[in-house]
């Protein structure tokens, strides 16, 4: 999977691209974690409208990000959501647990 | 000097030669070993393993090369390097020393310098090819200590979660792991009123660590469960236990269901897993229950929802529950087999057996014989109807010998304990100590939840049973239940027990009263039609209470009532 990362005042997006499984792991942590120590961002977006599949880890590191960013008073909100990840966040019921961009 | 010291073996048959190198040797750091001639050279290789070897070509008996040949044919797992050092300078002496198992060759004389680089450069060679052997080494233990957890794990897991409630006759299930564990678990048990309790988990992930994860759900499931708790109750403290144990990017996916066939009733909990269907006997899928919160473990107990959906069964049919590695299982292709897949294999077969099986096959021709990416899980309940409805809970003979000793429990609930307590899951584990009505479990939880409900809903609640006849009345009944106790602020229910004996006999009075304005009890006795006959949706609890217990009695406007019960 590729992250690719942009930050415009308080707010920072992430676009993933491609397969967000398991061995995203270690990419998708560096990215978010660099996103969460800069300093001005208080709202963070991940665009998943590149991402053709979502498993169950994808959403566990959805859940650590959540609870880390939340720690620092800063929020999540995800969008691009279309197709399989939008079925299998629904099916999660991630809807009651982060704002969904439409 | 860097690294380890090296047993050096040094072969020559001339004494400043071998003098020149023993020197190089020892000032290096290494230990020497010293052979005059080839056979002894190979005696020493053979017996003392040195790390590197010094070769002469020409010496008496054996000469150097046929030396290397023989030392090359031994038996070894370590790669050990051979210089030649020799006077003969022709390329095809060097050729031939290559060519029989040397390294390298260094022709003589040669100087110090180069000598003792030539040494530095094997020992730095040797280092990394021991640290690499190492590596080798560790990582053999690694796996055969993951083998031996893996191989204690799946022992374990299986003690654990093979319950004979799953070889209940109402169920059949399936569990194909995608790792040697599964990270699906199957649950299953009868509550003590023979309500059917099922449990479809899935840990994210797979392999020991999604296993692992799903193990705490067992114990509670099971021991709720035999004590007779609602399942919002199991579903909440699932929730409770995962939510204190897990990191926070685990969490379990689960479907709970209660299968009740007395009331006709099928209700479902699902966090986070795919629809659960009930198919009526001609294929359709006539209820589904999608996933209508987060998986366990995710919310924090004030936040979390237990609220569970109830249907009332019209037919009979079957009810599915599976993992999402079910619907996503794919084909050669990369195809899902998806709900539909379930559907289509349903087809044309009624039948709960024939249905399972023929699940099995579709999924099977379907994977092709590949295997499953994720842990594929299914459990099938048949929820049969019975028409006639009648008494299927039989007490058990009185067996109760000589004279019983007397117990008196009384408990009075207020509105406000009536709002969040389970009530007769309490009770019960009161009277589960006491020796004399343990043998009675189940049939006490039936009267015990009878004449409770009875209080509650009707008593307290002011609920019309009339409703739960009319198209979608349960449903609305369940509805106006949750909102009214929600709301209650008044009124309390007593419970008062006692076990006695009468003339040799031992017997329990169960005692129930509330404050509410009582009802015209004489016309429920004179309007009840006979035990087994009775299709109506309502007023069948009392007649069961009845048929169990050898006497019931209203009292006073009807809010008082007393069962009396042969132990």
């Amino acid at each position: 999977m590729q992250i690719a990362s942009e930050a415009t005042g308080s707010r920072a997006v992430l676009s993933l691209n491609g397969r967000f499984d398991f061995h995203s792991h270690r990419d998708f942590r560096g990215a978010y974690e660099q996103i969460l120590d800069a300093q001005g961002v208080r709202e963070i977006e991940i665009n998943f409208s590149g991402v053709d599949y979502l498993d169950s880890s994808a959403l566990g590191m959805l859940l650590l990000l959540r609870e880390k960013a939340e720690g620092m008073g800063k929020s999540v909100q995800l969008s691009g959501l279309q197709g399989t990840v939008k079925q299998v966040l629904e099916i999660a019921n991630f809807g009651k647990l982060f704002a969904v961009k439409d | 000097m860097p690294g380890t010291p090296l047993r050096i073996l040094i072969a020559d048959d001339t004494p400043t030669n071998v003098k020149q190198l023993e020197v190089l040797v020892r000032r290096a750091g290494h230990t020497p070993l010293l052979a005059a001639d080839g056979r002894m050279a190979v005696a020493l290789f053979r017996d003392q393993a040195p790390d590197l070897v010094f070769m002469d070509i020409m010496m008496p008996g054996m000469d150097g090369i046929s030396a290397v040949r023989e030392i090359r044919a031994l038996p070894t797992d370590k790669w050990t390097p051979i210089i030649f050092y020799s006077a003969l300078d022709r390329m095809q002496d060097i050729v031939r020393g290559l060519e029989a198992g040397g390294d390298d060759y260094v022709v003589k004389p040669a100087s110090i310098q180069l000598l003792q680089a030539k040494i530095n450069a094997y020992a730095r060679l040797l280092a990394t090819q021991r640290r690499e052997q190492s590596y080798i080494e560790e990582l053999r233990n690694w796996r055969q200590d993951a083998e031996e957890q893996t191989r204690l794990g799946a022992h374990v897991m299986t003690r654990l979660t093979d319950m004979a409630g799953l070889r209940d006759p109402m169920l059949r299930h399936f569990n194909l792991p995608a790792d040697t564990f599964s990270g699906d678990l199957l649950c299953a048990a009868r509550g003590p009123g023979d309500v059917l309790n099922v449990m479809l988990a899935d840990a994210a992930g797979h392999g020991l660590s999604a296993a692992l994860t799903a193990m705490p759900l067992t114990q509670a499931f099971y021991s709720m469960t035999a004590k007779g708790f609602p399942l919002s109750s199991i579903a909440e403290e699932l929730n409770r236990k995962l939510k204190a144990i897990l990191p926070a990017d685990r969490f379990v996916a689960a479907t709970l269901a209660s299968v009740d066939v007395r009331n006709q009733t099928v209700e479902v909990w699902n966090g986070g897993n795919p629809d659960a269907l009930f198919f009526s006997s001609d294929g359709e899928v006539v209820l589904e229950w999608a996933s209508a919160h987060p998986p366990l473990g995710i919310l924090p107990p004030p936040v979390f929802s237990a609220t569970t959906e109830t249907a009332v069964c019209h037919e009979p049919g079957d009810l599915l529950l599976c993992s999402d590695g079910l619907v996503e299982a794919e084909d050669p292709a990369g195809r899902w087999f998806t709900l539909d897949g379930v559907r289509r294999s349903f087809a044309g077969v009624s039948d709960h057996e024939s249905r399972f099986d023929s699940l099995r096959q579709s999924l099977e021709a379907h994977l092709a014989g590949q295997a499953a990416r994720d842990d594929v899980s299914g459990m099938l309940v048949s929820v049969p109807i019975e028409r006639r409805r009648q008494v299927r809970f039989t007490a058990p003979a009185p067996q109760y010998q000589g004279r019983v000793a007397e117990w008196r429990l009384e408990l009075t609930y207020s509105a406000q304990e009536l709002r969040y307590i389970d009530v007769v899951p309490g009770v019960l584990g009161f009277m589960a100590q006491v020796e004399a009505l343990r043998p009675h479990q189940g049939t006490l939880f039936l009267i015990v939840s009878e004449l409770f409900n009875n209080a509650l809903d009707h008593g307290l609640l002011n609920l019309d049973s009339r409703i739960k006849g009319m198209v979608g009345g349960f449903e609305l009944y369940m509805q106006h239940r949750s909102e009214r106790l929600a709301e209650l602020r008044e009124g309390r229910i007593t419970l008062a027990f006692l076990v006695h004996d009468d003339e040799g006999e031992a017997l329990l009075d169960v005692d129930v009263s509330d404050s509410g304005p009582g009802f015209d009890h004489a016309s429920l006795l004179r309007d009840e039609p006979l035990a087994g006959a009775d299709t109506r949706p309502h007023g069948r609890g009392i007649a069961l209470v009845r048929g169990l217990c050898r006497e019931v009695h209203y009292f006073g406007t009807g809010n008082r009532v007393r069962a009396r019960y042969r132990l």
